[in-house]
């Protein structure tokens, strides 16, 4: 089971980033357990790359296969199967209901296909320091605590693959440190693939290849 | 997916416009009723028309004959054999049957009992037309017996007058008992026959003897074979068919008129009932466009989180009959509240209005059942289609 990329190409991108890329415009590949860093400096692509991986835009050319199937012939249930059994993500701007308590933008994840159980989320959310701000309006949270919050949402499913952009920029050392291993400690159970970019290199992440775009 | 709308509820946006919601309900169930009970005060008028004639096996039964005016007073008023074909070609006309009549002088005398003699018309018509058939009612040539059958009101204006002239006045089981003689002229001269009267009819006015018996008479004493007919009876599966009122009309039959009263009435109620249920129909197209566009801006204000919960993984399939079934229960509701009150109105309708002698129906026909499980069906098609196609272009 894998993510493969094929001359995979932005169509905006200049021409200079494609060449210097180490995943644009060649073949690239991210097997189940498997933990990759994708290093990218600002401009690179990288929440493109993020957002082609997971369906959400299709303005590239090249080819996205997933479990050897292009994923520009998936329909629309086949991507809502896809996202609730095999590829969960943490998006760079979070995409939290910001009008809804922390509790629910969780339990909405978790009860559409569950992994835990909705004490689960408790304990993680005690482990990355949010529990006391579970019934709390998500636009009454820090930034910081949005990222968490969105963290413990993309761990309450199934998943083969997990994409991460920019899962920390708002987290202090401690917390990146908790964060991470909570990741790595949930891709084990479900011997996942691991997809995290970054703008550097992300300590305490213990990354099979690092890859740069 | 185990979830319900329940869980999704608190990210779709379905509290505000609610008074839209509860006009497009109100105007819904206003429609539905207005439709349904249309439907059955159509079918009432159908079921209270139709009992007007007397039938037989289900048909209708009228005499019709040629109008005669100053115009045509001196012409061959008579049905051609082409005129008859063409009334046989109507589909609402089920068979047509000329009225031979006598082309021979006839007279009838009742002999020494009742001293009652007359100048007579006989006519003949096919059995199928005749309300009461015995067996007896048949004749070849050599027998000297005609049975006759007698029409009901001649023997009503019979005992009316009978009185006055010293005659006796007779039952309808007595007037069988009756021994009228029969006397037919023609060139070779005069002839007897006993006739018996075998039966009454309440439909045809007239004497009718077997066809056989005049066919042979109007040879024998008149010379003439297959003789135009002035009359001609025609079987329908409803008098009062506004296709067939038009069409004698447009062919300037004259029909008795107590025959089809009722269909020129049933032809004005019909098209008010029509017209009242194409206004229904109105009504419920505007109702469900007035909810189509609320579910359209309950869609709208919560497309952001629509999008993200695509975006987590959730079916746009599912959200839709998820989103869509939300308001079945609400659909179900109305259209019942229509059928409950549809039923009041027919039975309040047979309690009061309809005095005891129409026989009404207190309940309402099936087909309303089947028109509201109709609309119900169509409601729940056209908000799920509806839905579907705004998810899906999310």
């Amino acid at each position: 089971m894998a993510i493969q990329t094929k001359q995979l190409v932005p169509r905006f991108l200049e021409k200079e980033k494609v060449e210097r890329s180490g995943i644009w415009n060649k073949e690239f590949v991210c097997n189940k357990g498997e933990k990759i860093q994708i290093i990218a400096p600002s401009g690179s692509g990288k929440t493109s790359l993020i957002h082609f991986l997971y369906g959400l835009r299709n303005d590239y050319d090249g080819t996205i296969t997933i479990n050897n199937t292009n994923i520009q012939s998936l329909s629309a249930e086949a991507f809502a199967s896809i996202r609730s059994n095999q590829v969960s993500i943490i998006f760079q701007d979070l995409r939290l209901f910001a009008d809804h308590t922390v509790w629910q933008n969780i339990e909405i994840k978790r009860s559409l296909n569950p992994f835990h159980s909705a004490e689960t989320i408790k304990t993680m959310a005690e482990r990355l320091g949010i529990s006391n701000k579970l019934q709390k309006q998500v636009r009454l949270c820090s930034y910081g605590e949005q990222q968490r919050i969105a963290i413990i949402r993309a761990l309450q499913q199934p998943f083969d693959f997990i994409l991460m952009d920019e899962p920390y920029s708002h987290l202090d050392e401690n917390n990146r440190k908790i964060a991470t291993a909570l990741i790595e400690e949930e891709a084990a159970k479900r011997n996942a693939g691991i997809l995290l970019a970054d703008l550097k290199r992300v300590e305490y992440f213990n990354a099979d290849r690092i890859v740069q775009l | 997916m185990a979830n319900s709308f329940k869980t999704i509820a608190p990210f779709l946006n379905t509290t505000q416009h609610k008074a839209s919601k509860l006009f497009s309900y109100f105007g819904l169930g206003i429609g539905v009723f207005l439709l349904l009970a249309s439907v059955q005060v159509y079918l009432n008028i159908n079921q209270l028309l139709k009992d007007k004639n007397p039938r037989k096996n289900g048909y209708d039964f009228i005499s019709i004959t040629k109008r005669i005016t100053n115009e045509n007073m001196g012409k061959d008023n008579r049905f051609t054999v082409a005129d008859i074909a063409d009334l046989k070609k109507q589909p609402f006309i089920a068979d047509a049957a000329p009225l031979l009549s006598n082309q021979f002088r006839a007279k009838a005398s009742a002999g020494t009992i009742i001293p009652f003699s007359t100048d007579l018309f006989l006519e003949s018509v096919k059995d199928d037309f005749i309300d009461s058939v015995p067996a007896s009612f048949t004749w070849q040539p050599g027998q000297t017996e005609v049975p006759i059958i007698f029409s009901a009101d001649f023997l009503e204006m019979y005992n009316v007058f009978a009185p006055a002239q010293d005659l006796p006045q007779l039952s309808s089981s007595t007037i069988s008992a009756v021994k009228v003689t029969l006397e037919c002229y023609g060139p070779s001269g005069l002839q007897l026959y006993k006739a018996n009267i075998v039966a009454l009819s309440d439909r045809i006015n007239s004497v009718l003897v077997p066809e056989s018996f005049l066919q042979w008479a109007n040879r024998q004493y008149g010379n003439i074979e297959n003789p135009p007919a002035a009359r001609v009876y025609i079987k329908t599966t409803d008098a009062n068919n506004p296709d067939l009122l038009n069409y004698l009309e447009q062919k300037d039959y004259r029909v008795n008129k107590d025959k089809t009263k009722f269909g020129r009435i049933k032809q004005i109620l019909q098209l008010v009932v029509s017209g009242l249920g194409g206004f229904a129909i109105l009504v419920i197209v505007l109702a469900l466009m007035l909810f189509s566009f609320y579910l359209q801006l309950m869609i709208a204000r919560s497309k952001d989180n629509l999008r993200l919960l695509i975006m987590l993984g959730y079916s746009p399939g599912w959200l839709s009959k998820t989103v869509a079934r939300k308001w079945i229960g609400a659909y179900t509701a109305v259209i019942v509240c229509a059928l409950l009150l549809t039923a009041a109105f027919q039975y309040l309708v047979q309690h009061f209005s309809i005095n005891g002698q129409d026989h009404l129906s207190p309940y309402i026909h099936i087909s309303i059942v089947a028109i509201a499980l109709l609309l119900w069906l169509l409601c729940i098609i056209v908000n799920y289609r509806l839905v579907r196609k705004l998810v899906f272009r999310l």
